[in-house]
């Protein structure tokens, strides 16, 4: 059994919109000793955690899926070793509570890809945690998260660069309803041995009624002095001119707002994407879309 | 065809007061005839394209506007579409994600479905997609890219009337669709516009110059000022406005 005051309030400033200790409090979920982020722990007393080791010039393809239980807790550790590829796409839907954190480390040359797409929980938490500890690898990481009423989706990353000449890029798109939170908090942490760094991290959000919240953290920390890093952050509304737009083509308001949502969502669906999975993925944004709000 | 009487409208505040801009246009445009309106900046004239689409904000505070008798005040914008009244917008917007094609093809269907007509289908439509692009000559490979995203602003006049040609709508709205365009690109939009003239349709031209009306050659020329019509006459009215401009012509007009 866990103690709430193991868990980490919402005065931790990683968890200040997400409310850990009220959406775990009716579990009582066991934890792992050890100074493991929280959720591996979590995930590891539960038996949901594993290691895997992508060997040198290898190349793996995983689909997480998330959401099966009423608490669904996982946690995955890959080391990708020098020249290996690894993909990973992550599905998460319809849980009460999902929590998923996965820690990468990345060597010499080797790639990392990832798909996120999630529709929340009453408190979802998506996180990823990359470690570039070889020169040259390269990070692809694109999002899309929905919170529809009553909804949590939070998804919080961390790139820590500790090799040179990493090529990194962070793209993640949501969409909020009225009472639906959606959280991003991205970090790049570009240490002084990551000169020639090129990493940049994109957050937009549309904000699709009155009463949806959007908290966004993008960061960047740099003690590198020959980079290139950049961050963009957006959170706003439908342009209500582009609406009029379609409209006086004779697109009906709703369908209208869904056509640029979903152009919106679907930039974030990258090229990369197995076509069943993205066949899937944008069969789930439009299903969203279509939904009664 | 479109009638409008004592038509008084103005923007909508936060309050829900509106400023006045239009106060009590009167103007007839039968079937069949081209009508231009000029008038100097801040007269009204785009609030009067806005006033006959339906754009939210604009309201009408007095009169009527009908087209074919319907009533067109307080009619959502999709429902004035699909009942034929079409706008080419003096700026465009950029529509990113959505490509040119899927965009005009929702728009067709979606007024088909509203007024009760079967979908155009797919090779029908690319077919006529073909035809009306050659005309306006833009390059096949444009109707692939995301909406106006990029375009040049010729290139976004030159796609407003690729628009309305598909559409095929009864009555047009065309708001200073000469301005950003060179002597070609107008000669070639002037040309599709053309094409779109005829007994049953009707045209309501909105310039600052008399330059377009060379090409589209108007039945009626209106000057609006102040929000009010305060001169009208034949395609000679235009003329004598390039030459007196309009403080001349509005200065006899309040004599």
């Amino acid at each position: 059994m866990t103690s709430i005051d193991e868990l980490p309030s919402r005065r931790v400033e990683g968890w200040r919109w997400t409310d850990l200790r009220s959406a775990l409090a009716g579990h009582n979920p066991p934890m792992a000793e050890g100074d493991r982020h929280v959720i591996a722990r979590l995930a590891q007393a539960a038996g949901r955690m594993s290691t895997r080791v992508v060997a040198s010039g290898e190349s793996s393809v995983e689909i997480e899926r998330l959401g099966g239980a009423a608490l669904d807790v996982q946690a995955l550790e890959f080391d990708v070793r020098e020249g290996a590829d690894l993909t990973l796409i992550v599905l998460q839907a319809g849980a009460e509570t999902a929590l998923s954190h996965r820690k990468i480390r990345l060597g010499e040359r080797s790639v990392f890809r990832q798909f996120v797409l999630m529709d929340g929980g009453s408190l979802a938490r998506i996180e990823t945690d990359v470690e570039i500890a070889g020169a040259g690898a390269t990070v692809e990481m694109s999002a899309v998260y929905l919170a529809a009423a009553g909804k949590h989706a939070d998804l919080t990353s961390r790139v820590d660069l500790r090799a040179e000449g990493a090529i990194v890029r962070q793209l993640v798109r949501g969409a909020a309803r009225k009472g639906g939170r959606g959280v991003f908090q991205g970090k790049f942490h570009v240490g002084r041995e990551a000169q020639k760094t090129d990493a940049r991290m994109k957050h937009n959000a549309l904000l699709l009624e009155e009463g949806a919240e959007v908290f966004a953290k993008p960061e960047l920390e740099i003690y590198a002095d020959d980079v290139q890093c950049a961050h963009g952050n957006t959170a706003g509304q439908l342009d209500e001119a582009a609406i009029f737009y379609l409209r006086s083509r004779g697109i009906p308001d709703a369908q209208a707002r869904a056509m640029i949502t979903r152009a919106f969502l679907f930039e974030a669906i990258p090229d990369w994407l197995d076509a069943a999975v993205r066949t899937e993925a944008e069969g789930r944004i439009d299903a969203w879309l279509e939904a009664a709000p | 065809m479109l009638e409008l009487e004592n038509l008084h409208a103005g923007v909508s505040t936060d309050g829900g007061l509106a400023k006045a801009i239009l106060n009590g246009v009167t103007l007839s445009v039968p079937a069949g005839q081209v009508h231009a309106v000029m008038g100097p900046n801040g007269s009204g004239k785009s609030t009067l394209s806005y006033v006959l689409t339906g754009r939210p904000g604009y309201e009408v505070t007095q009169g009527s506007a009908t087209l074919d008798g319907l009533d067109l005040t307080g009619l959502d914008p999709e429902v004035r579409a699909a009942r034929g009244l079409f706008l080419s917008f003096q700026y465009p917007l950029e529509i990113a994600g959505v490509p040119v094609m899927t965009f005009v093809r929702t728009a067709m269907n979606a007024q088909r479905k509203a007024r009760g007509e079967p979908e155009m289908s797919a090779p029908d439509y690319l077919r006529k997609s073909k035809t009306v692009a050659a005309s306006l000559k833009i390059d096949p490979q444009m109707l692939s890219r995301p909406l106006n995203v990029g375009f040049s602003g010729g290139e976004k006049k030159r796609l407003e009337i690729y628009q309305m040609m598909m559409l095929e709508p009864r009555f047009m709205i065309l708001d200073e669709t000469d301005s950003g365009l060179d002597i070609d690109a107008l000669r070639i939009v002037a040309e599709g516009v053309n094409a779109l003239r005829a007994p049953t349709r009707g045209m309501l031209v909105i310039t600052h110059y008399q330059r377009l009306l060379d090409y589209i050659k108007p039945d009626r020329v209106h000057v609006l000022a102040s929000g009010r019509i305060v001169a009208s006459g034949g395609p000679e009215l235009a003329f004598r406005l390039e030459k007196e401009g309009y403080d001349g012509v509005i200065a006899d007009a309040a004599l």
